[in-house]
Parts: structure tokens; C-alpha cells; sequence
């Protein structure tokens, strides 16, 4: 009982760092998670075995992989062209934007889209002579429905798929029709919000039309390996019950051989650079704090109350499940909400028993987080990055001009996801 | 090292008359054969003399002028001098002192090191008096040795070091900035405040930054684009724009008494070529790699 409090309140002042951003939230999770072994509620053989090292190496591979892919100018092409197939028009560009950056980053990941997407609109804006920041919320938002409908796409999601047997191919049969919806209805929301009002003079449009395209791709033959490497891969993840392989393996043969050919002469700027270290440490991290709260048994007592509350009722329970996560996915980082939440599911399993009933609670664990993360600024990684690239370009978006935005088309989605969970599963 | 020990009394000339400059060479020429053993001498050395006077004045404005010959096979460092109670003209300066050094071809250090020793005492009236004054070659080497003139091992940086550098305060705008470059022809400029209290640096490349917006470094290639606004309008922005917006404030400073071999590790281990010399706080000077390459690797 001791231990379980002072995990807790271990996991409690390392989330509120983290919430809070008073210190860096790599270092709060690792210090946090080293904490846990000092104050000896749980061993360091237990803590390291909790590390995930299927998410840790998944994220590096893909972290490979997007390195070559810039290299070879492709990102900016879809960029570029998104905006002069737009014809300039910046109603046109907000909603091309809006599908562009939602397909790539169901394939790359939501953070890595925003990463590479907003300066390039905010390029666009600026030549335009237009405010970029409905085009940077716009695609946030966009960026965090793509990535919830892949098993690789957005950071809750390779949690839970590399937590549970799922395939790739079963999040995209269970998660992407709903997300389809989503981003439709999106578009429609986005056409009524910002139809008015965007102005743009013909010798700004001028401009922009005048980009040449052609040079964008810079290493035409490594881009062509690259997509073959990408299409190898997605079709990998595809097949990985048949293969037999897990996603880490896959995706750092794909980054491996990738950075093999393709920057073999630069794997130290690679490594050094392209890596993003910080995240791979904040996940090593979580997994260790959040083990200690499974070990003391503090994870059990919650899901216990959940069940409880639910009756064990699967379809009262994903409903909780599914707007529990949305609003707190809104209010906390997703990704350690996720962290948390997956052993306290995998508890519920034991308690439901039939494992069949246990599907539409993931599902719904999925949906809520990665869908939530739009609700505030601070509810998704890729938020946090795209509103940072913002400001340090003078375009500063405050918590209020994203939330009333972000929370308009979260309430859209989450009630599209209630509606999809309720017919499709019950 | 004391300055007297590179000195024998018999090369000192000490001359009343009116001579030229060749004059003054040839006879301390003939002095310094007569005394030591030189592979070159005679016409040969004074040919050599010339041909460096040549090459760039020897002459310094405290009225010193220090011709330096580096000779194949010559193991040693000997020096000879002349006080001369009639200045004569060196390329304009009008100079009292002639100091001649001879120097193997390969060691520089000695030589900067008198050099540096020689130019201390021109700069102070007092102790330069007290030279002219003496009658005989003994009566220098007394008085190198009571005024304790030192040659220094090793050389530092306030030996090379450029003295009284241009800086610039932080609340002065772009485009002053872009004149003290453009006039001094600099691209690095200290930043101080009106004490002289050191505050940072400011280059060419955050000036040309302000027409470059962060999102811009962000893009992996720019060939599509042919030009650029924000850049072109860089010089409207010339006005608005102060230095302490653009400057940087954590630089690597190095301080006057810090060795030579310090400065030019600061400067490959940090890709800089320009270091402020700074002293308790204050720009004291600047030292940059063309200094250390034309002062030590090539003098």
C-alpha cells in the first residue's frame, strides 16, 4: 500500500512536469522513471523489462526512413504542388492542405508531417500576405485525424498496437472508415468556418504560381528507391501476421537499408540529427513509471473501480473508455495518457474474461486518445511542435485561438466515433 | 630570457653624424661579421637587408625600426643596434632606433618575442630616453639590464592581439552596423556596452538572418524558389532593427594572457576566426586567424 502511494506520487509530479512543461519533459520522465528504482518500488530488471523496445525501435526505423525520404526532396514536391494545384487560391490550399497533411501523416506520423508541412505553409502565407495560423490549426488537426487511422501514425496508436496483437491491417479496417468520416465532414466544417475572408492579390498569387517545382526533387533515383523501400515496408506491415515479424523489425530494416544507400556518408549527422533522441528517452521513461503503478497494483484498483462503475457492461465500458480519453487526451499529452491507460485495459480483459468483447475497447482507447489530442493546444505532440515553429516566426497562437477551433472539430469527431463504435460494434 | 643576453656592447653603435639608412646598415653589418661567425655577410647580408625593406616597412611610428633577416644554416639569434641622434626617414616615419636581427630560418618565437620587447620599450618615453642617453654599447646593456627588459618564452595573445577594436553598443541600429562593416571592412563586430563592458559579437550572418525567417531554415532545399521577399526588404528593415536583437550573446571569449597555441584551438574547435580579447570583463582587443597566420606562421 505504501509503495502503490509513493508510486504514485512519483507518476503524479512527473506528469504534472510534464503537463506543466516546468522542466523538459524528456528529463522529468526520466527522472521519474530512475526515480522509481532509487525509491526501490520496483528493481531496475523490472522497470527495464518494462520498456517497450518494439515502440523504441519502430520510432527509430521511421525516424530512419523520414531522414532519406527529405533528403529527397519529396515532402516539399507534395507541398508545392498541393499549393499551385490550389491554384493559389487559399480557401483551395487550406483544404488540399488539410488531405495532404492527413495522408501523409497516417503513413509518417503526425509530428514528423507537422515538422515538415507548417513552414512550408508558412511560406506560402507569408507570400500570400495572409495570417497562417488558421492554415497551421487547420492542419494540425488534420495531422492528428491521419495518424489516428493507422497502426504507425500517431504515437497513442503504436502504443496500443505494439501493446496488443492487432496487425496494421486491423487498425486500418477498424479505425480508418470512421476517420474517413472524420475528415470529410471536416472539410465541410473547415469550407463553412473559412470560405469569407481570405483575400489575395493576383500579383501574390503571381508568386506562388511562379515556384518551379521541377528542381524540388533533388535525387530523382533515390527517391524512386525510397518509395519502393516505403511501399516494401507498408506492405510488410500489411502482411506482418503471415510474416511473422513485428513492426520494429520491419521498420528499422526499412530505415537500416535505406540509410545504407541512401546517406551511408552522413550516418553520423543521421544519428546525431534526424534521430529524435528527446522522444525515444520521454518513451523510455513513461514505460518505467508507468510500470511501477502496474506493479504496485495501483492499476488494478482503478480498472477494478472502472468495472465497478460499468458493471462490466463492454458497451457502457468503451463509451466511458471512449470520452474518458478524449477529454483527458484534450487536457494531458495523449501519449502518457496512453501510456497509463493501456495496462489498466488490459486489466479489464481479465475481469471481462471473453476476450472478442475486448475489441471495441481499444478501438475506442484509440479513437478517444488520438482524437482528444485536438481538443486543446496541448492535448497532441504535434500541436505543441506546429504552434512552437509559429511562434518562433512571430505568429504567436495562444491556447484559446487553437481550443476554440480544436474543440469545434474534436466534438465533431468524438460524436462521429461515438456513432461508429455503437453501430459497428454493438 | 633577459634582452641584454642576445646583445654584445661591440655591436651597439651609438652615432652623433648625420649617416643614410644604407649607411647605418653597412656599419652594422660590418660590426656583426667582425663579431660573429654568419654563413652570409658583407654586401650579400646588406642585399638581404634591402630586399626586406622592400618587401614592407621595418619601421614602426614609435620611431623603431626593426630589419629581420632569417638565415639558411645560421643556428643562433643575434641582434646589433644603433641609437641614432639624427632620425632618419623610413618610408615617412622618422626613426632613432635601428635594431637589426638575424635569426635561423626556422624559429620565430625568439625573434617575435624580442620584437615584442623592443616595441614595449619604444613605447615608453622614459625608458627610451634612457637608452638614447648612453655613450657606449656597455652603458645600453647596463641599462636593458637595470630597466630589466625581458624577452618573454612564450608569446600571447595581447602580443598580437589588434588593440583598441571597433565595437559596436547593442541600442545602435542595422544599418549603422552595416556602415561600420561596410567602411572597416569587417564582418565581425564585438558588441560593448558605453563602459567598454564586453556583451557579445554580431556578424554578417545575423544581419543577412533578419531578412530570413526561422521557417525558412526549417525547408529541406529552397531551389524553387527565385527570389524572396523578406530578404529583398532587409534594407527597410535597416531601421527598425537594433543590434542587441540580433546579436549573440554566449561567445568564446579569450583572455590577453592566454598563449597563442589557446587561441588557435579556440578557433578550429569552435570553426571561428575571430576571437574578442577579453579582460575582467572588458574588450580589450581582437586576435583573428589572418593575425596568427601573417604575425606567426608567415613573419
Amino acid at each position: 500500500m505504501f509503495l502503490m502511494l509513493l508510486a504514485l506520487a512519483v507518476f503524479a509530479a512527473t506528469y504534472l512536469f510534464i503537463i506543466t512543461e516546468w522542466i523538459n519533459k524528456m528529463l522529468a520522465a526520466m527522472i521519474g522513471g530512475f526515480l522509481i528504482i532509487v525509491l526501490g518500488i520496483v528493481n531496475q530488471h523490472t522497470a527495464f523489462a518494462a520498456i517497450d523496445w518494439n515502440v523504441i525501435f519502430f520510432l527509430i526505423g521511421m525516424m530512419l526512413v523520414i531522414s532519406v525520404l527529405r533528403e529527397t526532396g519529396l515532402f516539399m514536391f507534395i507541398a508545392i504542388k498541393t499549393a499551385k494545384l490550389a491554384k493559389g487560391k487559399p480557401l483551395n490550399i487550406m483544404l488540399l492542405m488539410f488531405v495532404a497533411t492527413a495522408i501523409v501523416s497516417a503513413f509518417l506520423g503526425s509530428v514528423t508531417t507537422i515538422m515538415i508541412l507548417v513552414p512550408i505553409v508558412l511560406l506560402i502565407a507569408g507570400e500570400l500576405k495572409i495570417s497562417p495560423v488558421p492554415f497551421v490549426i487547420t492542419m494540425v488537426l488534420a495531422s492528428n485525424f491521419g495518424g489516428a487511422a493507422t497502426m504507425i501514425g500517431d504515437p497513442p496508436n503504436i502504443l496500443i498496437g505494439s501493446a496488443t496483437d492487432y496487425s496494421f491491417l486491423d487498425f486500418i479496417v477498424n479505425l480508418t472508415p470512421p476517420v474517413l468520416v472524420i475528415v470529410g465532414s471536416s472539410l465541410g466544417l473547415i469550407y463553412l468556418l473559412y470560405r469569407k475572408g481570405m483575400q489575395v492579390s493576383n500579383v501574390n498569387r503571381a508568386r506562388l504560381m511562379d515556384y518551379n517545382d521541377r528542381n524540388l526533387i533533388k535525387n530523382k533515383k533515390l527517391l524512386y528507391f525510397a518509395l519502393f523501400i516505403l511501399v516494401a515496408m507498408l506492405t510488410a506491415f500489411s502482411l506482418q501476421t503471415i510474416l511473422g515479424l513485428e513492426t520494429a523489425t520491419i521498420s528499422m530494416a526499412a530505415g537500416l537499408i535505406l540509410l545504407a544507400v541512401g546517406s551511408r556518408k552522413k550516418v553520423e549527422k543521421v544519428l546525431t540529427q534526424d534521430i529524435d533522441w528527446i522522444t525515444i528517452f520521454f518513451f523510455i521513461g513513461l514505460f518505467m513509471i508507468v510500470e511501477s503503478l502496474v506493479a504496485t497494483g495501483f492499476i488494478d484498483v482503478i480498472a477494478g473501480s472502472v468495472i465497478k462503475i460499468t458493471g462490466g457492461e463492454p458497451k457502457t465500458t468503451s463509451m466511458v473508455i471512449l470520452w474518458l480519453s478524449g477529454i483527458f487526451s484534450a487536457i494531458i499529452d495523449n501519449v502518457p495518457f496512453v501510456a497509463a491507460m493501456i495496462p489498466m485495459i488490459e486489466k479489464l480483459g481479465i475481469y471481462i474474461g471473453d476476450p472478442s468483447k475486448m475489441h471495441p475497447l481499444w478501438w475506442s482507447l484509440a479513437l478517444g486518445t488520438c482524437l482528444g489530442g485536438n481538443g486543446t493546444l496541448i492535448g497532441a505532440s504535434a500541436n505543441i511542435v506546429a504552434v512552437g515553429i509559429a511562434n518562433r516566426n512571430g505568429f504567436s497562437i495562444s491556447f484559446k485561438d487553437f481550443t476554440k477551433i480544436g474543440a469545434l472539430f474534436t466534438l465533431n469527431s468524438m460524436i462521429i466515433s461515438t456513432l461508429y463504435i455503437w453501430f459497428r460494434y454493438y | 630570457m633577459q634582452m641584454a643576453s642576445f646583445l654584445d656592447a661591440r655591436d651597439v653603435l651609438i652615432e652623433h653624424k648625420i649617416l643614410s639608412k644604407e649607411q647605418v646598415y653597412q656599419t652594422l653589418v660590418e660590426r656583426i661579421c667582425r663579431h660573429h661567425q654568419l654563413p652570409i655577410c658583407g654586401d650579400k647580408l646588406i642585399e638581404l637587408i634591402r630586399k626586406r625593406d622592400e618587401e614592407a616597412s621595418t619601421a614602426y611610428p614609435t620611431g623603431i625600426a626593426i630589419p629581420h633577416i632569417r638565415m639558411e644554416g645560421y643556428q643562433d639569434t643575434v641582434v646589433a643596434m644603433a641609437f641614432l641622434q639624427n632620425p632618419i626617414d623610413f618610408d615617412g616615419v622618422k626613426v632613432s632606433w635601428v635594431v637589426l636581427i638575424i635569426t635561423d630560418k626556422s624559429s620565430s618565437k625568439i625573434y617575435l618575442n624580442i620584437v615584442a620587447a623592443l616595441l614595449k620599450i619604444s613605447k615608453s618615453p622614459e625608458q627610451l630616453a634612457l637608452l638614447m642617453s648612453a655613450v657606449d654599447g656597455h652603458a645600453v646593456i647596463h641599462h636593458l639590464k637595470s630597466l630589466n627588459i625581458e624577452v618573454k618564452k612564450d608569446l600571447t595573445i595581447a602580443d598580437i592581439m589588434i588593440t583598441n577594436p571597433i565595437s559596436i553598443t547593442p541600442d545602435k541600429l542595422l544599418k549603422d552596423l552595416g556602415a561600420l562593416m561596410s567602411d572597416k571592412g569587417i564582418s565581425i563586430v564585438p558588441v560593448t556596452d558605453s563602459q567598454g563592458k564586453f556583451l557579445g559579437e554580431v556578424n554578417l550572418l545575423n544581419f543577412l538572418k533578419v531578412g530570413v525567417p526561422d521557417y525558412i531554415m526549417m525547408l529541406d532545399n529552397l531551389n524553387f524558389l527565385s527570389s524572396f521577399e523578406p530578404l529583398e526588404s532587409l534594407f527597410e528593415r535597416q531601421d527598425e532593427v537594433k543590434v542587441s536583437e540580433i546579436m549573440e550573446k554566449d561567445i568564446d571569449t579569450i583572455t590577453p594572457d592566454a598563449s597563442v597555441i589557446e587561441a588557435v584551438f579556440e578557433m578550429i574547435q569552435h570553426k571561428k576566426r575571430h576571437l574578442s580579447v577579453v579582460e575582467k570583463g572588458k574588450l580589450v582587443g581582437v586576435v583573428t586567424a589572418m593575425d596568427i597566420f601573417t604575425q606567426i606562421v608567415r613573419a
